[in-house]
């Protein structure tokens, strides 16, 4: 399997190795994660403007993306600055703003956007199928390779089967908005049936894979190929993954 | 109870990425004792796609809702295969959704695996002896699910007081991590109760998929 694609118009960023750019994505994620001096957060916030440039995502798919994890940083950004510290800046009637607490809240929610962004610039237009393979080719054990495949697929047909289920059940009345003994059984029940239902067709799928072989041999040999580049732009993350953990 | 990328330090992320490789480890070569490695493959994807959409499932608890977590259920159902497949599960939730983080992926799979390879070994203990009914089933299921959740809860309320910025007032931390574990309290029974419930009637129409028996 090749990764590149023939189509000319592939985003730079996809265009890499997906096993260097897996490595890549940690590797600056954990050195954003590192980050607790607010002077690094302008190296840290035009790397990730960077990455999003030649990623190649509308910035309103990005936006729609991190609208719902954004809830509880934001949160956690407002509650902050009032939670303590050894620096007062100024006092919202009884409730004091400290300087410290200005600088965690900025420096969580900062860190917290980059990495997200990051995640969705380096994997969030790749096919699942090749980031499974990608963690494989990097040492991903066989076993957690093939959950991780078949979970995909039955993702699919878990959704469909529950959107099935409820629609039966509101025809037939069910709301379900009280907290009564009613709805937990009814809970109870919706996802014993959508398991049992599952695992029936989880059965039969592995009975027919074990019939063509599955489980005898060795995996298949990914064909992923890292050019000169590809290892050169690993190589320049890296310094500046080490160089933000320096400064930060 | 996923933590976010950006509030935990880097000891803590690393360690938790270090924990959770050693555990993952330790569960494989588990399950590759077994005479058929692969043959819970199917179930522990389709458990591991019914954990990822757990988050979806809400229960009204006024004045809110909670989502079920399931880890119990998995430990239950799956043994060993749990943890890899929490593991599994979260890094898609962290990926597709930003469901908690990339950073973080090693420190909630500490927080819902663990108690989830907790949850499979009380339910193990409490099921063997004596033959099974589906009210014994239920009740040890319910048990096993409440330790489970119970876990949860503590140990990511461990984790924010580890993480957490150091400025922040002792007392005020405190009370928000009361409020945090009290406030799971409901979610803790309700998903007891649906497990319980969940784990009986398997165990009437398909015994042998439940684990532990």
């Amino acid at each position: 399997m090749n990764h590149r694609s023939s189509t000319p118009d592939v985003a730079l960023l996809h265009r890499w190795d997906p096993r260097l750019r897996i490595i890549a994505l940690l590797l600056l994620a954990f050195a954003f994660s590192s980050i607790t001096d607010l002077r690094a957060v302008p190296a840290m916030a035009a790397l990730t403007l960077f990455f999003h440039t030649i990623s190649g995502i509308p910035v309103r798919r990005l936006w729609y993306k991190l609208r719902f994890p954004s809830l509880l940083i934001i949160m956690l950004a407002v509650l902050l600055p009032f939670a303590g510290g050894s620096t007062p800046l100024f006092n919202l009637g009884p409730l004091t703003i400290t300087r410290e607490g200005l600088e965690s809240a900025l420096l969580i929610t900062i860190r917290f956007y980059a990495i997200l962004i990051l995640a969705i610039c380096f994997l969030g237009s790749t096919p699942i199928l090749q980031t499974i393979r990608a963690f494989q080719a990097l040492g991903l054990p066989g076993i957690m390779a093939d959950i991780a495949l078949l979970m995909v697929r039955y993702l699919e047909v878990l959704s469909k089967d529950l959107q099935r289920m409820r629609r039966s059940m509101q025809v037939r009345g069910y709301q379900g908005r009280n907290c009564s003994w009613k709805t937990i059984r009814t809970t109870a029940l919706l996802t014993g049936n959508l398991l049992l239902r599952s695992y029936e067709r989880a059965d039969g799928v592995y009975r027919a894979m074990r019939v063509r072989g599955y489980g005898h041999g060795t995996h298949p040999r990914v064909g992923f190929s890292a050019t000169i580049t590809d290892k050169a732009a690993l190589a320049a993350v890296t310094v500046m993954a080490m160089g933000l953990t320096w400064l930060g | 109870m996923h933590i976010p990328d950006g509030i935990l330090p880097l000891p803590v992320t690393v360690g938790g990425y270090a924990l959770a490789m050693s555990v993952t480890w330790a569960c494989l070569r588990r399950i590759n004792q077994r005479e058929d490695p692969r043959e819970d493959i199917p179930k522990a994807a389709l458990l591991t796609a019914a954990f990822f959409l757990a988050a979806l499932i809400h229960i009204p608890v006024p004045p809110a809702s909670v989502h079920l977590i399931l880890n119990g259920l998995l430990g239950i159902l799956l043994g060993p295969f749990a943890f890899p497949a929490i593991v599994i599960g979260l890094f898609f939730q962290a990926v597709m959704f930003g469901h908690g983080g990339l950073t973080t992926l090693g420190v909630n799979a500490i927080i819902l695996g663990i108690p989830a390879l907790a949850a499979a070994a009380l339910f193990r203990i409490l099921t063997r002896g004596y033959s099974s009914t589906p009210g014994k089933v239920s009740a040890c299921a319910f048990l096993a699910s409440v330790v489970a959740v119970s876990c949860s809860v503590l140990i990511f309320a461990a984790c924010l007081l580890i993480g957490m910025p150091a400025h922040i007032n002792a007392s005020v931390e405190r009370s928000a991590l009361t409020i945090l574990v009290f406030s799971h309290i409901p979610l803790i029974f309700l998903e007891g109760l649906i497990i319980g419930l969940v784990a009986g009637f398997l165990f009437r129409v398909r015994p042998q998929v439940l684990e532990g028996l």
